[in-house]
């Protein structure tokens, strides 16, 4: 019992990383309708500013700041100067330029800071907590707290702040939005600067578990599309269970299915956007395209 | 003062012109309907005056341009539109859809106040605050159309077909109310309507419009007494 347990809590920690990246894909997703297939690519370069700053000789609890705000920076120019000129185009088109801007921002990554792989340093304590023979490691317990705290910060920002209304709107009907006086641009590029900041923080969670390298973040991505897709694409709240659970599914599934072991991890997270897209497509807090007129 | 002064408006989607040429002026806390046909162009003459279609030509409320802005920096320039459709934000609640219709205006206490006051007018959607809007039927829906647009305390209200889809009953109300909003807060209304009753019995001029252009003009009384109009909206002859 205290085996499988384990295994739960380990499924969780990795859970709560995919839940990260989910939560930025949600975000613009709901603004804008638009699959960032680059958002992993930008989550590691936000890494390799950090690791940048901490090469520059500053501490981490200040690299981390720094690389938020240069994130969320980054992420709205990238709405303004790259996303500006497609939105509206047909989705095929759109699909192809953050496919696009996926290699662009990979082959910057490598240019700039090579391919050789670099450590990231850890932020939290190393050593467990022990509870009833299950081990809770620090850094297990760290990625779980930062991802609370990540929701909690979104939750309130949409919820109890104008701009957060404001935000709700231009994804219910940007039309109507706009009607009201929402500067809906503005408002699309603040999507994507937020969702920039919070695939920033899954970068760096990543990092110190793997190592930092231009292509840490791929295999994270895929998780990452089955999270949201079980979630429902549309829903923040369905990312972060959906990370959750794609996290515990594939560690148990890795520890307890003997066929599939560690090499065929990865075909978990394939099995469940397969199933979700054949049994629930809208995932489980999605909204189903239906609506009263 | 915010009289809207419309002057020889050319507006339409891509290379396709819709209206040719629209003149006409609405003094200020007068209501004006826009009767005709579908098709003419009643829905994107609104649009063109709330900036959601490229226009030429001259629109201006008060003496301050709006041609040529965007529909927000119109919006903020206090001009709110009831879209075709209602625009209601879907998925947020009536409080929300509500709170957006005073998106831009500052103040929280005044905005508190102006939600009571819808309220008064629409007592059903007190009942229904916490509710998603998508949830309403659509003649509440309307009637949040209306509160919203409302909450911006505007200078000009567009009004595009509020009777579509509602009772009778339900739209004689809202007519009434909207009566009542012009009246007491002197606010310039152009509402576009199948219903040319009800329209002109809250107007004080209309103008029909067809494929585009402006064929008949006059007070209330003049388009209701006008013979074809009396065929084609009224549904009687005179
Ligand atoms: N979004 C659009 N794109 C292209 N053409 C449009 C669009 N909306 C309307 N049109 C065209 O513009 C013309 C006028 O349409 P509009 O909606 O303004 O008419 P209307 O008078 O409001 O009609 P109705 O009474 O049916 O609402 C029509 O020929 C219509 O096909
Ligand atoms: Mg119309």
């Amino acid at each position: 019992m205290a085996g499988f347990l384990q295994q739960v809590v380990q499924g969780l920690g990795a859970g709560a990383i995919y839940a990260s990246l989910a939560l930025a894909l949600v975000l613009i997703y709901q603004f804008t309708g638009i699959v960032n297939f680059a958002q992993g690519e930008l989550a590691m370069f936000s890494t390799y500013v950090a690791w940048q700053c901490m090469a520059a000789g500053l501490p981490f609890w200040v690299a981390l700041p720094l690389t938020l705000v240069v994130s969320f920076a980054g992420g709205m120019l990238i709405e303004r100067v790259i996303i500006r000129p497609v939105e509206g185009a047909p989705e095929l088109t759109i699909v192809i330029v953050t496919v696009g801007l996926f290699i662009f921002v990979n082959a910057a990554a490598g240019w700039i800071w090579t391919f050789l792989i670099k450590d990231f340093p850890n932020p939290f304590p190393g050593g467990a907590l022990e509870l009833g023979g299950v081990s809770l490691s620090f850094s297990t317990l760290g990625v779980l707290g930062v991802v609370a705290l990540v929701m909690g910060l979104l939750y309130l920002l949409f919820q109890h702040t104008k701009i957060g209304l404001g935000m709700r709107a231009v994804a219910a009907n940007p039309a109507s939005a706009r009607l009201v006086g929402i500067r809906v641009g503005w408002t699309l590029a603040l999507g994507w600067g937020l969702a920039a900041t919070v695939g920033a923080v899954s970068g760096v969670l990543v990092a110190p578990l793997l190592f930092l390298e231009p292509n840490m973040m791929a295999g994270v991505l895929i998780y990452a599309f089955a999270a949201a897709t079980l979630g429902g694409f549309d829903s923040p709240l369905g990312a972060v269970v959906g990370g959750l659970v794609v996290g515990v599914a594939e560690t148990l599934a890795g520890a307890y299915v003997g066929f599939i072991g560690s090499d065929l991890k990865v075909g978990v997270p394939l099995v469940i956007i397969l199933g979700v897209l054949l049994l629930r497509p809208q995932g489980l807090f999605g909204r189903a395209a239906v609506e009263r007129a | 003062m915010s009289e809207l002064v419309v002057d020889d408006l050319v507006a339409g989607y891509g290379d396709a012109r819709v209206l040719h040429g629209v003149r006409f002026t609405v003094k200020q806390g007068e209501v004006c309907a826009i009767l005709g046909p579908n098709g003419a162009g009643k829905t994107t003459l609104l649009r063109a005056l709330s900036g959601m279609v490229r226009t030429r030509g001259t629109v201006t409320l008060g003496g301050t341009e709006l041609s040529g802005r965007s529909p927000d920096t119109i919006a903020r320039l206090g001009v709110a539109h009831v879209p075709e459709g209602r625009g209601t934000f879907m998925p947020l609640t009536v409080e929300d859809n509500l709170r957006l219709g005073a998106f831009v205006r500052r103040g929280r206490a005044e905005v508190d106040s102006d939600l009571d006051r819808i309220y008064t007018y629409f007592p059903v959607l007190k009942t229904r605050l916490k509710q998603a809007a998508g949830s309403l039927s659509g003649g509440e829906q309307q009637m949040l159309a209306i509160g919203r647009a409302l909450m911006l305390r505007p200078r000009l209200l567009l009004l595009d077909e509020p009777s579509l889809g509602l009772a009778p009953l339900v739209t004689r109300e809202l007519f009434r109310i909207v009566q009542a909003i012009n009246a007491e807060e002197q606010t310039t209304v152009v509402v576009v309507e199948q219903n040319a009753h009800l329209a002109l019995g809250i107007a004080q001029q209309a103008h029909v419009l067809e494929t585009g252009r402006i064929v008949l003009s006059g007070t209330a009384e003049e388009i209701r007494a006008d013979e074809q109009v009396a065929q084609s909206y009224l549904g009687y002859r005179v």
